[in-house]
C-alpha cells in the first residue's frame, strides 16, 4: 500500500503540472463564428429585426419542442395549457433551482452541448456577468410586447417576473400588531432561535435578499440609530452595519432551512405556540390559500420590508429550437389581450383567467409582479406598491458574492 | 509502468526473437497478468481520472476566485485554495470545525456501529439464539434503505418547535418538546448513521465468524487453553482482519456521508466535511470543495494504510479448503430468551419503526396530524384533486413515477451485472497475481473509489464526461453516466467480494485442472465461477441495493430523462410533500427488499449474507 501511495503521488504530481497549463477560459464579448451563424439563422441578437410572428409560429411548430431550464417548479404547470394552444410543440421543463440552472447551462455549453432553449432563473450577478456578458444567453423580447414593458425590465435582459424577499410572520401568534417595527429587533434576545431563513449558500434568491440589505450599510446604520437611540458598534471583523445585521442575526441563533416550502410552513402553520419569523420569498404568501397557512407579510418595517430581485428569461446560446423559444417567451409574458381592466378570478390557472394570463397564471400572487405595465393586480396585490423596497444590484452581486458567501460561512459556523 | 517480468538466470539478448516469444509464452500462461493489465487500464481512466481532476481543480484559479484576485487568470496554477482552507480567516469555519465534527461523528458511529454489528453477528452465527432466519433477513434491511430514511423518520418522531411547522410525533402525542440536542445535530446524526452502517460490521463479522472452524478452538482446548485464552489466541486473531475492515469501511464511509448530516445538522448549523463540500460545490467554488475532498481522501488513505500495516499481513487465511469443517453452537442457556427478545426489540426499533412512521406519514391527510381519523390512501393511489396537495396526484398516478421506477431498476440491474463481472475479473487477477506489483496496483486502484466523497465524484464526472472522451461520446445527462459512476463507486465492494471469493478457492484446485491441460476459459467456467458464485452474487446484490438507494453520488447527474426514485423522493421532500416522499420511500424499500428476497429464493439462501467473506 505504501508503495502504491508513493507511486500514485509521483504520477499525480507530474500530471498535475501538465494539466495546470491546459485550462483557460476566455471572456469573449464578440460571439464566436458558430454562434454568429446561429444568431443569423434564428434572427436573434443583431439580426432580431422586423419580426414576423406568423413565420415564427410556423417555424416553431416545425421545431416541435422547447426545452426550458428553470429555477421555478411552477413552469411545469404550464406544460399542459401550452399544449392546448400549440399541440405541435412539446414543452420539456427541467426544474433545476437557481444554482443548477446556471451550472448546467454553463457546463453543457462549455462542452459544446446545446440542449436548452430557454433559461429562466434569478441570481442576477451570475446571469448577467457570467452568462449574458459571455454569450451564453441572448436577450430576446417579442416585438409586440416591447411597448408594454418598461425599459428597465427588458434591458439588458428580459425580466420574466420580479419577486421579493420579505419577512413573514404568523398572524395567529401576533393578532394585534406585527411582531417588530425595525429589523434590528430580530437581533435581540426576544427572537433568539426564532428567526428562520433558507441557506443563502444554496438559495440564490435568499443570497440576493441578504446582499440587498448589505448593499446599503448607511441606511442600516441609520435604522439602528432610530431603533436603539445610539450609533451602532460593529463587532470584530465586521466591515459595516449591513454585515453587522446578518452577523448579529446569525449570532442570535438563526435557524437555517434547506427548503422554502418548509420555511413557509414553519412560520405559517396554524396553531403554533411560538412560530418563527421567516425571511422568505414573498410569493409563499400564496400558500395561505393553497395550504391554509396564516402567514402575513411584514409590510411596514424600518428601514425596508421588501427586497426585490428579478427572475430573467432568455434564449440560450445556440438553442436548438429558437422559434419555439420565442413563442414560449411570449407565452410566459401573458397574452396580448390582457390589460389593466381584465376581469380575473381565482383560481387564476383555470378558464378565462388562464386564457388571459397564460404563463403569468402560476405567478399571479401578491409576491410576484409581471414586468409588463399593463397587467392588473392579483387579489391582495396592492401590498407590493405599498411597501418600501430595495432592488438587488447585479454588479454588486457579481463582485461581492463570493466575499459575502465567505462572510456567511465564517459567521454561521458555531 | 513496467511489469516486473525480469527473469532470472541466463537471459537471451533483450530484443531477440526467442526472448520476445519467451515473454509472449509466459504471458499467455499467466492469464491473470493480461486480465490485470486490461482491468488496470480501464480503471485507471475511470478512477484516476477523477483524482487528477480533483487535484487540478484544487490548484488552479476558478472564476469564483476573481472576487479576491481580480488580476488572476482562470485556470492558472495557484495555492490560493490551500491558503483559504488551511490558513486563512475562513479556515476555522470551513476546515477545522467541520473536520472536528466529521471525525467525532466518524469515531462514535464506528464504535457504536461496529460494536452493534459484531454483537449481532456473534449472536446470530455462534449461539443458539432463536429465529435466526428472520433476524438474519431483518438485520440487513436498514442497510437496504437509503441512509437518510432514518433521519427523516427521526425528524418525524423527534422534531421540536425550533424548525416550526408540524409538530413531531413525540410533541403531538405527549405535548413535550424534545430538547434541541435530541432533535438535531451530533446526537441524532450518530444514532441514525450507526443504525444504518452497523450492517458493515454485521456482515463482515458474521462472515469471519462463520469461517472460524470450531475444531481450531477445540484443538486449543485440548492443548490446555482456557476459554479466555482460546478467545484471545485463536478466535480473535482470526476475526481481526474482518474487524479491521469493518472499522475502516465504516469510518471512511461516515466521513463522506452527506444526506443524514445535511438533514439533521442544518437546523442547528452543525456542519461536517461533506456538507461543506456540498455547499462549496453549490456555490460553484470547486476549488475549496476539492481541497476539502482531498483532505478526506488523504485521511482515508492514511487510515487504510494504518489498517494494512497493523493487520494486513494476516489478511489471507485460506479457510475454505477441500477439508472438513465444523462449527459448534454456543449454548446461551438461561440467556437464550433474553438475548432473543433484545435482538427482536432492536430490530423492531431500527427496521419496523422507521417504516411504520413513513407509512403513517404517507397516509395522513394533513402533515403532522397523526389522528386515525385523518388517514387516506390518496397519496398512494388518489387521482389529482385540487383540494389536496395542490392537485398533485398520488404516486401511483404521478406521470414521472413509472419512468423513475424503470430507470431505478435498470440502473440497479445493469450496475450489478457490470460490477459482478468486473469484480470477479479483478479478483482473479489480483489474487492469482498476488505479490506482484501489477496485482498490488490493481487492488489499490479498484479500492480507490471508496475514498472519494460521493458528492465530489459526481461533480467531477459531470466535468469529465461532458465532452467526448476518447472513444466515449459526451455522456452528460444520459443514463449511461449513471451506470458508469455507480459501477465505479461500487467497485471497491465488488472487487473485495471478488478477491475474497477467489482467495477461498485453493490454488491447488485450479492447478489440478491445469495439469490435465484444461484451458483458462474452461477453468473459469467450470471451477472459478461456480465456486465463487455465492460471493459474487452477494456482491451483485449489494451493488443492486446501493445503486437503487443512492442519491448523493448521482444527484448532480440527474435530469428528467434519467430520473430515478431517490431523485423523486428528494424532490418531493424539497417541496415539502411529506406524504408523497414517505410513500415513494416505502415503495423503494419494498423493491429493494423484494429483490433481496428474490435472490435468496433463486440462489437458495445466501442473499446479502453471502457477503460474509468480504
Amino acid at each position: 500500500m505504501k508503495q502504491i501511495i508513493t507511486r500514485l503521488s509521483a504520477v499525480l504530481m507530474a500530471a498535475l503540472f501538465a494539466l495546470s497549463f491546459v485550462t483557460a477560459a476566455s471572456a469573449a464579448s464578440k460571439p464566436p463564428p458558430e454562434m454568429e451563424a446561429w444568431l443569423k439563422a434564428a434572427k436573434l441578437g443583431p439580426y432580431d429585426k422586423d419580426e414576423n410572428w406568423d413565420e415564427i409560429t410556423a417555424k416553431a411548430k416545425a421545431e416541435g419542442e422547447v426545452v426550458v431550464y428553470t429555477s421555478s417548479g411552477r413552469i411545469a404547470k404550464l406544460v399542459k395549457p401550452f399544449a392546448k394552444i400549440h399541440p405541435e410543440i412539446k414543452v420539456t421543463v427541467h426544474d433545476l433551482g437557481s444554482v443548477k440552472s446556471v451550472e448546467k447551462t454553463i457546463r453543457e455549453q462549455n462542452a459544446n452541448i446545446f440542449n436548452a432553449d430557454i433559461v429562466t432563473t434569478g441570481n442576477s450577478g451570475q446571469v448577467i456577468y457570467e452568462m449574458l456578458n459571455k454569450n451564453r444567453l441572448v436577450n430576446y423580447v417579442p416585438h409586440h410586447y416591447k411597448d408594454r414593458i418598461p425599459k428597465e425590465n427588458r434591458d439588458p435582459l428580459l425580466i420574466r417576473v420580479n419577486e421579493a424577499m420579505v419577512f413573514l410572520y404568523n398572524r395567529e401568534a401576533y393578532p394585534d400588531a406585527p411582531p417588530i417595527k425595525n429589523v434590528w429587533e430580530l437581533t435581540e434576545p426576544k427572537f433568539k432561535g426564532r428567526v428562520g431563513m433558507k441557506n443563502p449558500l444554496s438559495s440564490g434568491s435568499t443570497l440576493m435578499g441578504v446582499m440587498t440589505l448589505m448593499q446599503r450599510p448607511d441606511e442600516m446604520a441609520a435604522a439602528y440609530q432610530r431603533h436603539a437611540g445610539k450609533p451602532i458598534k460593529l463587532s470584530k471583523g465586521v466591515a459595516d452595519a449591513g454585515q453587522e445585521f446578518w452577523a448579529r442575526l446569525l449570532a442570535n441563533d438563526l435557524v437555517i432551512f434547506k427548503s422554502g416550502s418548509k420555511l413557509a410552513r414553519a412560520s405559517g402553520k396554524k396553531g403554533q405556540k411560538n412560530p418563527l419569523i421567516a425571511f422568505a420569498n414573498m410569493t409563499y404568501i400564496a400558500r395561505n390559500d393553497s395550504k391554509g397557512y396564516a402567514n402575513k407579510i411584514l409590510a411596514k418595517v424600518d428601514p425596508v420590508g421588501k427586497l426585490v430581485y428579478p427572475t430573467f428569461s432568455a434564449i440560450a446560446r445556440q438553442a436548438p429550437h429558437p422559434n419555439a423559444a420565442k413563442l414560449f417567451t411570449a407565452y410566459l409574458l401573458g397574452s396580448l389581450e390582457l390589460n389593466k381592466d381584465s376581469k380575473l378570478a381565482k383560481p387564476y390557472d383555470k378558464g378565462a383567467s388562464m386564457t388571459l394570463l397564460q404563463g403569468l397564471a402560476p405567478y399571479f400572487d401578491p409576491g410576484t409582479v409581471s414586468p409588463r405595465s399593463d397587467v392588473p393586480l392579483p387579489a391582495g396585490g396592492e401590498i407590493w406598491d405599498e411597501m418600501t423596497g430595495w432592488t438587488v444590484d447585479a454588479g454588486y452581486m457579481w463582485k461581492q458574492g463570493p466575499k459575502v458567501r465567505d462572510f456567511w460561512t465564517v459567521h454561521s459556523s458555531k | 509502468m513496467s511489469l516486473d517480468t525480469a527473469s532470472s538466470g541466463s537471459k537471451p539478448p533483450v530484443l531477440s526473437r526467442s526472448n520476445l516469444s519467451y515473454h509472449v509464452y509466459r504471458l499467455v500462461n499467466q492469464p491473470e497478468k493480461i486480465l490485470g493489465l486490461l482491468c488496470l487500464a480501464v480503471l485507471s481512466v475511470l478512477v484516476l481520472g477523477p483524482l487528477f481532476e480533483i487535484i487540478h481543480d484544487a490548484l488552479v484559479y476558478q472564476s469564483y476566485d476573481l472576487a479576491y484576485r481580480p488580476e488572476a487568470k482562470v485556470g492558472s496554477f495557484t495555492l490560493f485554495h490551500l491558503e483559504r482552507v488551511f490558513t486563512g480567516p475562513l479556515s476555522k469555519a470551513l476546515f477545522l470545525k467541520p473536520l472536528f465534527n466529521s471525525v467525532a461523528v466518524g469515531v462514535c458511529v464506528t464504535v457504536l456501529g461496529v460494536g452493534i454489528g459484531s454483537g449481532l453477528a456473534w449472536l446470530m452465527v455462534r449461539t443458539n439464539i432463536r429465529f435466526k432466519g428472520v433476524f438474519g433477513a431483518l438485520a440487513v434491511v436498514p442497510y437496504m434503505m437509503p441512509s437518510w430514511v432514518l433521519a427523516l423518520a427521526w425528524l418525524s418522531l423527534f422534531k421540536n418547535d425550533r424548525i416550526g411547522g408540524n409538530e413531531g410525533m413525540i410533541t403531538s402525542f405527549f405535548g413535550v418538546q424534545p430538547p434541541d440536542w435530541v432533535s438535531y445535530g451530533f446526537f441524532p446524526i450518530v444514532i441514525c448513521l450507526a443504525l444504518h452502517y452497523y450492517a458493515y460490521g454485521f456482515l463482515l463479522m458474521s462472515g469471519a465468524l462463520a469461517t472460524v472452524d470450531s475444531e481450531l478452538e477445540e484443538a486449543g482446548a485440548i492443548a490446555g487453553m482456557n476459554r479466555r485464552q482460546r478467545l484471545w489466541r485463536i478466535t480473535f486473531p482470526l476475526l481481526l482482519p474482518a474487524l479491521g475492515s469493518a472499522v475502516v469501511l465504516t469510518f471512511i464511509r461516515i466521513l463522506g456521508t452527506f444526506g443524514t448530516p445535511a438533514l439533521l445538522g442544518l437546523p442547528v448549523r452543525f456542519f461536517t466535511f461533506s456538507t461543506q463540500i456540498y455547499a462549496s460545490l453549490n456555490a460553484r467554488n470547486s476549488g475549496d470543495a476539492f481541497v476539502l475532498a482531498l483532505v478526506l481522501i488523504v485521511m482515508a488513505i492514511t487510515f487504510i494504510w494504518i489498517n494494512s500495516r497493523v493487520i494486513g499481513i494476516r489478511k489471507s487465511f485460506v479457510t475454505l479448503t477441500g477439508k472438513g469443517f465444523r462449527q459448534r453452537e454456543i449454548k446461551l442457556g438461561a440467556w437464550q430468551w433474553p438475548a432473543t427478545i433484545a435482538v427482536a426489540a432492536f430490530l423492531v426499533v431500527t427496521v419496523l419503526l422507521p417504516m411504520l412512521i413513513l407509512l403513517w406519514e404517507s397516509l395522513v391527510i394533513t402533515p403532522g396530524e397523526y389522528s386515525l381519523k385523518g388517514l387516506t390512501a390518496h397519496f398512494w393511489i388518489g387521482k389529482s384533486d385540487i383540494d389536496i396537495a395542490n392537485g398533485e396526484p398520488g404516486i401511483w398516478h404521478s406521470p414521472g413515477i413509472l419512468t423513475a421506477l424503470w430507470n431505478t431498476i435498470k440502473l440497479g440491474v445493469l450496475a450489478a451485472v457490470c460490477n459482478g463481472m468486473l469484480g470477479l475479473l479483478v479478483g482473479y487477477a489480483a489474487v492469482r497475481g498476488r505479490g506482484t506489483l501489477l496485482a498490488r496496483w490493481l487492488e489499490g486502484v479498484a479500492f480507490a473509489p471508496y475514498i472519494f466523497p460521493s458528492i465530489a465524484l459526481g461533480a467531477i464526472y459531470i466535468g469529465m464526461f461532458s465532452t467526448p472522451w476518447g472513444p466515449l461520446p459526451a455522456l452528460y445527462g444520459t443514463f449511461t453516466i449513471l451506470v458508469l459512476i455507480t459501477v465505479v463507486k461500487n467497485l471497491p465492494f465488488t472487487s473485495r467480494t471478488g478477491i475474497a471469493a477467489i482467495l477461498q478457492i485453493d490454488k491447488s484446485l485450479e492447478e489440478t485442472a491445469r495439469v490435465q491441460g484444461i484451458g483458462w476459459f474452461r477453468r473459469m467456467a467450470k471451477i472459478i465461477i461456480p465456486m465463487s458464485s455465492s460471493g459474487v452474487t452477494a456482491g451483485m446484490l449489494l451493488t443492486f441495493i446501493t445503486a437503487t438507494r443512492e442519491l448523493s453520488l448521482i444527484i448532480l447527474l440527474l435530469s428528467p430523462a434519467n430520473m430515478v426514485l431517490t431523485g423523486v423522493i428528494f424532490s418531493y421532500n424539497e417541496h415539502d410533500m411529506t406524504q408523497h416522499s414517505g410513500a415513494v420511500t416505502l415503495f423503494l424499500v419494498m423493491i429493494i427488499v423484494g429483490a433481496n428476497v428474490l435472490v435468496r429464493m433463486l440462489t437458495g439462501g445466501g442473499g446479502l449474507a453471502g457477503l460474509r467473506h468480504t
